[in-house]
């Protein structure tokens, strides 16, 4: 608690005597209206030739003692939105000593963080006033990305607190995981600073422009997400578009199922009978993924084993080896009153009959049983 | 072949074998071996692969041989089969190989060679002696496993499939159904974690005779020394009973939790009328019409097996296993995010999903190593590098915790267990290849699976999330928490770089929130509690209450709520229908200690 009466005092200071010296040093330098290159530090594609103009979304991020911080919304050459951008100036005080902090940060269209810049003559500073090194701002950067980060539901004063630790019988206990993931996480000797900036950005704003988004969104911007490699972009293309659409994109869906976060596949793998209902053999190319995609999606397709087209026994008759004990078990259960086919015994002798595959004894069991 | 001579006739007492037809078969279970050594009994996974079983838990040094003596009447051949498993298949020599010894010389070739428990032929015998010293002789450190050796003088593998194997054992043992041993109480508590011994404790205290059953040697469940979680939560109504078996607030994982460990065994063992059954693993219950008669159990070494009858039970064994047994309606996975209403849409999918599926928080094994002031070498574990990867850590906290879609928290634990194990020794391999870790040891890894959700039986309310973020009132709210509703995912969902065993949690930030009393029984069966994770919630809802000082709040509310049901001889739907403010009334006046007689 003294602690944080000392920062408080400071930036009490800080209010009556420093602000008009911080905000002249601000305004020596600004970015341009246009963005025509990617942040230098980005998480999102940058097509070359993107060349992005300001506009006004009427969003800002209040900070304290300082006038709103705006936050506009990047548009293409359609008008269409495709990022957020706010110029940062906050105070960031520790142990009787605040300074502004200087950055430009954007969020996607859906509010999560989609990088920064810096100002090359107001360079972020540490603790101890040495300047961020490149690895410091790739560390910020990673840190910022992470919107649950540890930072997220820690005061400060938690975060630099060890933990009381007893000894039993001599033996030393083991280091407790928050500070640990504290030190991992944060640039070293810039703990306030990157509290701030992680709290700017996944603050209340990120709602507010993901309400900002969803209320000027069209076909354009969701066909445009549905060929992101973003984890939420495609997630929120997935659901809003319908069946119709499902079949006209039906490569990249497919694409997507090969090379997205498991998160994603899974959404896929859950509704394929129902997306492709009367196009079965559009689900072809999704069972033929099996071996390439994880092992919670596979057991997710598995469910729909009833349900699907009559080619998809044979196809997963060629994958066993990369499948676990459990699939094997539920795939075999679901052949068990079935007719096979002569190119799925043939499939089903040769795994059973290889030494090398763990589960292969299950196979030959499944065979004996049924006198196959 | 090995001749064998004639020793001195020793009486054992220990060993389970049996004799049938001419006394040509003899089966010694591993866990009733006179002296385990270094293995260790592990009788977590009975329900699924059929019996406690002995377990070489060296870290990557191999542990002291297990002996035993065993009486033959019968000289003559003898074929020798051991039930193992190799728990890791792969093109890579097998983790857990070990042997036979048998009067001190090796016997056939390196076991634990075979995928999925089953019988591996050893050799044939020939003996002559009336009694043989039989070792177990560990040859990695690395998780070898025994459940059983087989002697016959045919030779036969026994039965591998578990239907058949447990037809066989009761024939080979000449086991009846029924338990030789009936015990009667007023209560009977089935699982010794912080819930179950809160509910011992506070029905002890109303003065109900009280059983209290308990796999392991040692109280706490998941708090306990063996698997070193500490309790969250707050106390609610239950400060007094509760201060007496929680824990501090130790990082997990920490040798800390052995304080806390004597504190609660000697507080559950000061009841007199507490009958402690520790090393006793329930493994059936009967209902007859909804209610349960009785739950039998067996002890996790010498296999003695006691029927437990009483008028009323308390499920607190996490798994939901009395509930299961007796017929209880119970949930397992996620409900869709529309049943109960339970969304939060700043996580969507992650948080509860647009369609049910069977995803559930999954199961920690902690661990931890320490630094030393000499070189430590740690072997090459190739078989556990498919899941560690390059993950290179030196101790596991919560986040290390195992769940996929295609695994069940209770089917499959010792797969869940093992993956665990891999993840373990994989990452402190890659952590000992720094030259920074070269002093550094393994000093502890649990052997025991700390599982955060399994089957949750359902009561006359389900406790959901909505419940939480809402903080709606009750009133039979006789459960109150503050915490967080924090539900855990594999961070494998969201980057395949991410190590499958490594979860995140999400939390929301609840009002004080409260558990109905009608969340604590069964719906369908007449007379059974439930305390524990395995409370009546929806997935989401389990999110916050599931951490020990909860879950031993809802241990307390039960014990009381039985003491109820015995004064007025009604099931404990009835205490809420028909004397709910003499409950209440009961659990203000539970808050203090009684002043003796004698001293007021």
């Amino acid at each position: 608690m003294k602690f944080l009466s000392a920062i408080l005092f400071v930036f009490t200071l800080f209010l009556t005597n420093g602000e008009s010296e911080f905000r002249e040093s601000f305004s020596t330098e600004t970015y341009n209206d246009i963005l025509d290159k990617a942040p230098e530090y980005y998480l999102l594609e940058w097509k070359a030739g993107t060349k992005l103009s300001k506009r006004k979304a009427g969003l800002f991020i209040k900070i304290d003692s300082f006038d709103d911080q705006e936050v506009v919304v990047m548009v293409n050459e359609n008008e269409d939105p495709v990022l957020y951008a706010s110029d940062i100036s906050t105070p960031v005080c520790a142990d009787g000593e605040c300074k502004l902090m200087h950055i430009r940060l954007y969020w996607t269209l859906l509010g999560e963080y989609a990088g920064f810049d810096t100002y090359p003559k107001l360079p972020l500073t540490k603790h101890d006033h040495d300047e961020f090194r490149k690895e410091d701002y790739e560390k910020l950067h990673k840190l910022l990305a992470d919107d649950k980060s540890i930072l997220k539901r820690r005061r400060l004063d938690e975060l630099v607190e060890e933990p009381v630790m007893r000894n039993v019988n001599g033996v030393d206990a083991l280091s407790g995981a928050t500070v640990a993931e504290v030190k991992e996480s944060v640039v070293s000797g810039a703990l306030y600073s990157c509290y701030v900036a992680w709290h700017l950005t996944h603050g209340t704003i990120r709602d507010e422009i993901k309400t900002h988004t969803l209320s000027a969104l069209n076909a354009n911007m969701l066909i445009d997400m549905l060929y992101s490699t973003n984890t939420d972009y495609q997630l929120l293309a997935l659901e809003k578009m319908d069946s119709s659409q499902f079949i006209e994109h039906h490569l990249q869906i497919v694409q997507i199922f090969k090379t997205a976060v498991p998160l994603v596949r899974s959404i896929i793998a859950k509704d394929l009978p129902n997306r492709f209902l009367d196009s079965p053999e559009l689900q072809r190319p999704f069972w033929e993924a099996f071996s390439e995609i994880d092992i919670g999606s596979r057991s997710l397709l598995l469910k729909h084993l009833e349900s699907a087209p009559s080619f998809v026994s044979d196809i997963i008759s060629t994958q066993l080896g990369s499948m676990t004990k459990n699939q094997i078990i539920v795939f075999l259960e679901f052949l068990s009153p079935k007719k096979h086919s002569p190119k799925l015994l043939e499939n089903l002798h040769s795994f059973a009959d290889s030494e090398n595959e763990a589960y292969s004894y299950l196979v030959e069991n499944y065979l004996e049983e049924h006198g196959q | 072949m090995y001749p064998f001579q004639f020793r001195k006739l020793l009486t054992v007492y220990t060993i389970f074998y049996c004799c049938v037809v001419y006394c040509q078969d003899m089966l010694i279970e591993a866990e009733s071996f006179d002296n385990p050594g270094g293995w260790v009994i592990d009788p977590q996974f009975e329900q699924q692969m059929g019996s406690p079983y002995l377990l070489a838990h060296g870290m990557g040094q191999p542990v002291k041989n297990a002996e035993t003596k065993i009486k033959f009447n019968t000289s003559g051949v003898y074929h020798v089969w051991v039930r193992t498993k190799n728990w890791v298949p792969g093109n890579w020599e097998a983790p857990g190989r070990f042997q036979l010894k048998i009067d001190g010389v090796v016997v056939g070739k390196p076991l634990g060679l075979r995928s999925g428990w089953g019988w591996e032929y050893v050799d044939g015998i020939s003996v002559t002696a009336k009694e043989i010293d039989l070792e177990l002789v560990d040859l990695t450190g690395f998780n070898g496993r025994v459940d059983a050796v087989y002697f016959s003088t045919v030779k036969e593998e026994p039965p591998a499939s578990r239907k058949k194997l447990v037809e066989w054992r009761k024939t080979i043992k000449a086991e009846p159904n029924a338990p030789p041993l009936t015990k009667s109480y007023d209560l009977i508590v089935v699982g010794g974690g912080i819930a179950g011994c809160a509910a011992s404790i506070a029905a002890a205290e109303q003065g109900l005779n009280v059983a209290l059953i308990h796999d392991r040697p040692v109280l706490g469940g998941n708090a306990s020394e063996e698997i070193r979680v500490h309790t969250l939560g707050i106390y609610g109504n239950f400060e007094r009973i509760l201060k007496k078996l929680d824990t501090e607030h130790y990082p997990n994982g920490s040798a800390d939790a052995k304080l806390d460990q004597k504190k609660r065994d000697d507080n559950v063992k000061s009841y007199d009328n507490i009958a402690l059954f520790l090393n006793h693993r329930a493994y059936d219950a009967k209902a007859e019409g909804n209610t349960i008669q009785y739950v039998d159990a067996r002890h996790t070494s010498t296999g003695e097996r006691i029927r437990f009858i009483a008028p009323r039970f308390v499920d607190s064994t996490g798994d939901g296993w009395v509930g299961y047994w007796a017929g209880a309606e119970f949930s397992y996975g996620r409900e869709s995010v529309t049943t109960y209403g339970e969304d939060w849409e700043e996580h969507g999918e992650l948080w509860s999903p647009k369609e049910p599926d069977n995803a559930v928080m999954g199961s920690s094994v902690l661990w931890g190593s320490k630094e030393t002031d000499m070189e430590h070498t740690f072997p090459e574990v190739p078989w556990a590098m498919p899941v560690a990867k390059k993950y290179a850590k030196v101790a596991g906290e919560w986040q290390w915790e195992f769940s996929r879609p295609d695994l069940n928290q209770i089917d499959d634990a010792e797969e869940i267990r093992d993956h665990m194990l891999r993840a373990i020794y994989g990452s402190f391999y890659n952590a000992k290849q720094d030259s920074t870790n070269t002093n550094r040891k393994l000093e502890w890894v649990s052997y025991l699976v700390g599982k955060r959700e399994s089957r949750r039986l359902v009561g006359d309310h389900i406790f959901t999330f909505k419940d939480a973020k809402e903080g709606r009132k009750f009133p039979d709210g006789v459960v109150i928490e503050t915490r967080d509703v924090d539900i855990h995912y594999q961070t494998v969902l969201e980057s395949e770089e991410n190590p499958d065993f490594i979860s995140e949690a999400l939390f929301y930030k609840t009002p004080e929130y409260y558990i109905p009393y009608r969340s604590l029984y069964s719906r369908n069966i007449s007379n059974l509690f439930m305390a524990g994770r395995n409370f009546s919630c929806s997935h989401a809802g389990l999110g916050g209450p599931r951490v020990m000082r909860t879950t031993g709040q809802m241990g307390a509310a039960v014990g009381l709520a039985a003491a109820l049901c015995k004064k007025y001889n009604v099931g404990p739907r009835e205490i809420y229908t028909g004397y709910l403010n003499e409950y209440l009334a009961l659990i203000e006046e539970q808050k203090f200690e009684k002043i003796p007689e004698t001293k007021r």
